[in-house]
């Protein structure tokens, strides 16, 4: 099913939760909405499962305006952070439960909901109560129960956050992979921005109920929309450097030349953001740094270099060897190197 | 925790005698004997003569403990089965109509959204400040207004609901998470629906304290019987049997079988019953 963002404005009171939001959201796809806590992700889903109506805006699913329709109407499937699985019924008759208020006959019931425990791995312990269940398999049966009554649209409202490292991989797997085999439009809401790059068709990214950037995952790592995208992808941090631009040279705060070029923004103070895999080591280069603490990973090792007063890091051939204190030359490359509005933090490269 | 109990456990075997553990035993121990001995006196002097009653020094044991001639005279000269009759359905009406008024009270005050809700609940939980005694006076008004005076009527319509039950329950449904009820209401259940096929299953334990203490205070119930019930017919036991006590003379044997016949049925609800009772009230945190 294909969702439709018009405008979406959400208020409480004084405050703007959501603000003018518009989005497509095709249908079949995996979309994250990701963004730090308060960012209105939330808010923005329960939105779209009928939990809160907007203040401003319209919301279609298909060509169908649900703005203003009740969440049991919408078709939708909701699975929660905490799980809300009921804890004095098993995990067949949890599944069972949307259907018996559909009033599906029981036999009918018993058989979609033993095929959807099948499909998330629980079938083997359908007369266990939740309490009974590890963390991993409450979800699972808590994404039975949303997909059990075939819904349109699929909702996840940071449903890892509860699980432990290792679970919470292996569980983003498996909501991939049901969502691929059952083709159910999905939107999945959570802060953690590797989770949402791993598993998502598309990312949208906001920050204080603006959208940031609706894109590919590896293109919002790519082609940051601004500042804030640069700076909440990847993991280690993008390097972010004051900078002034002089004649079309982005130059640092300590004076020297960072050897990137932009024109048009002459006298403008700006940051300059480079990725740690777009460092390069280049000993002829003007450009210093000096080497802090050097951390070997396998076949790469990566460096924090102070770089006119600011702590960045770059990853290098683990053949190379710095000592600590050392000045090296440093340069960039193409890729990965951004340079944003100071304040605004507008792209300007 | 478990390990420093571990620990003491460790220590008595070295030291079989602990002083201060043997005092805290004996000091439990008299704090047990002087609860358990009045009832234990009623039981086993209701199975005992009169001569045996009245010997000095008093006897522990019956001689016969198979005498239920107390009993049968105690059957025999108050209409005690009707008494019990009475008390029962009286005990029944109370808890049927309570229940269900505390389960939607606090299902409304816990989960709906309505204007006033918080007022409205504030104000009823100042109410249980005032007094019993004070309430009985307006009661008993509206009873004989109603025509009900002397009925099992009486001694079901006033104690229908309850502030204090209400309270305990809404307290359990505060803290089952929003998002079940969201969940339901996504798939499309009704309030009512989600109240009785999630909350009130949930709510199990919670429900046994209530519809327990209910129990007992209901069985117990003395003064507002008295005052609304003036005819055999309708009087419950804690009355008979303090009618019982003035009609039937100075005979202890046969007061004690009256009293056991009170007592009794709620003694072995207490004691099924007990657990749900202690955890049910240390949840709520709530002194009875």
């Amino acid at each position: 099913m294909k969702i439709r963002l018009e405008n979406i404005v959400k208020r409480f009171r004084d405050n703007t939760a959501v603000d003018h939001f518009s989005a497509v959201i095709e249908s079949g796809e995996l979309v994250t909405l990701l963004g730090p806590s308060g960012c209105g992700k939330s808010t923005m889903l329960n939105m779209l499962s009928g939990i809160l109506y907007p203040t401003e805006g319209k919301i279609y699913f298909d060509d169908d305006d649900v703005t203003f329709v009740s969440s049991e109407k919408r078709g939708i499937g909701l699975v929660f952070q905490n799980y809300a699985l009921y804890p004095h019924m098993t995990v067949l008759e949890n599944i069972c439960f949307p259907l018996e208020i559909q009033k599906v006959p029981k036999a009918e019931r018993i058989e979609r909901a033993k095929k959807m425990a099948e499909l998330v791995h629980v079938d083997t312990m359908l007369n266990r109560k939740p309490g009974q269940l590890s963390g991993g398999q409450q979800q699972r049966v808590a994404i039975a129960r949303a997909l059990v009554k075939q819904p349109r649209l699929l909702l996840l409202d940071e449903p890892l956050s509860n699980l432990d490292a290792r679970l919470r991989i292996e569980m983003r797997e498996e909501i991939r992979r049901i969502q691929l085999e059952t083709g159910v439009t999905t939107i999945f809401v959570t802060h953690d921005q590797e989770e949402a790059m791993s598993i998502s068709d598309h990312i949208i990214l906001m920050k204080l109920g603006v959208l940031q950037q609706f894109d590919k995952p590896q293109y919002l790592y790519d082609q940051p929309a601004n500042c804030f995208v640069a700076d909440f992808l990847g993991n280690p941090p993008i390097n972010k450097v004051e900078a002034k631009v002089e004649n079309g040279k982005v130059i640092l705060a300590d004076g020297q030349d960072s050897g990137v070029r932009l024109e048009g923004h002459d006298g403008e103070k700006v940051w300059l953001s480079f990725r740690s895999e777009s460092v390069l080591y280049k000993p002829e280069s003007e450009l210093r740094a000096k080497v802090i603490l050097t951390s070997v990973m396998g076949k790469e090792k990566i460096t924090s270099f102070d770089l006119a007063g600011k702590e960045v890091r770059g990853y290098f051939d683990s053949s190379l060897d710095f000592e600590r204190g050392e000045e090296v030359g440093i340069g960039f490359k193409k890729t990965g190197v951004f340079v944003f509005n100071f304040e605004s933090g507008e792209r300007y490269l | 925790m478990a390990s420093k109990s571990r620990d003491t456990e460790t220590q008595i075997n070295k030291e079989p005698i602990s002083i201060g553990r043997i005092i805290m035993y004996i000091v439990l121990l008299l704090g047990a004997v002087v609860m358990i001995f009045p009832f234990y006196w009623m039981i086993t002097g209701a199975f005992k003569t009169w001569t045996e009653v009245n010997l000095m020094p008093p006897t522990l044991f019956p001689e016969n403990p198979f005498n239920i001639e107390n009993f049968v005279y105690a059957f025999k000269t108050a209409p005690f089965a009707k008494y019990f009759l009475n008390s029962v359905l009286a005990l029944l009406g109370c808890i049927v109509t309570c229940s269900f008024t505390t389960i939607l009270a606090a299902f409304a005050f816990s989960r709906l959204r309505f204007p006033g809700r918080e007022f409205i609940f504030s104000l009823l939980l100042s109410l249980m400040m005032v007094p019993y005694e004070m309430i009985i006076i307006t009661n008993y008004r509206t009873i004989v207004t109603w025509k009900l005076h002397n009925t099992i009527w009486a001694l079901i319509l006033p104690f229908m609901s309850s502030i204090f039950y209400t309270y305990i329950l809404k307290g359990f449904f505060d803290s089952v998470p929003d998002s079940l009820y969201q969940a339901a209401k996504v798939d499309g259940c009704s309030d009512w629906k989600y109240l009785w096929r999630v909350m009130v299953p949930m709510a199990k334990s919670s429900l046994a304290t209530i519809i327990l203490l209910n129990s007992i205070a209901t069985w117990n119930s003395f003064l507002w019987p008295m005052i609304a019930t003036n005819s055999k017919d309708v009087r419950t036991l804690p009355f008979g049997l303090y009618a019982f006590m003035t009609e039937g003379g100075q005979r202890n044997e046969r007061m004690m079988a009256a009293a056991t016949i009170v007592v009794l049925p709620m003694i072995i609800v207490f004691l099924f019953a007990r657990k749900y009772i202690i955890s049910g009230m240390s949840r709520g945190g709530i002194k009875g």
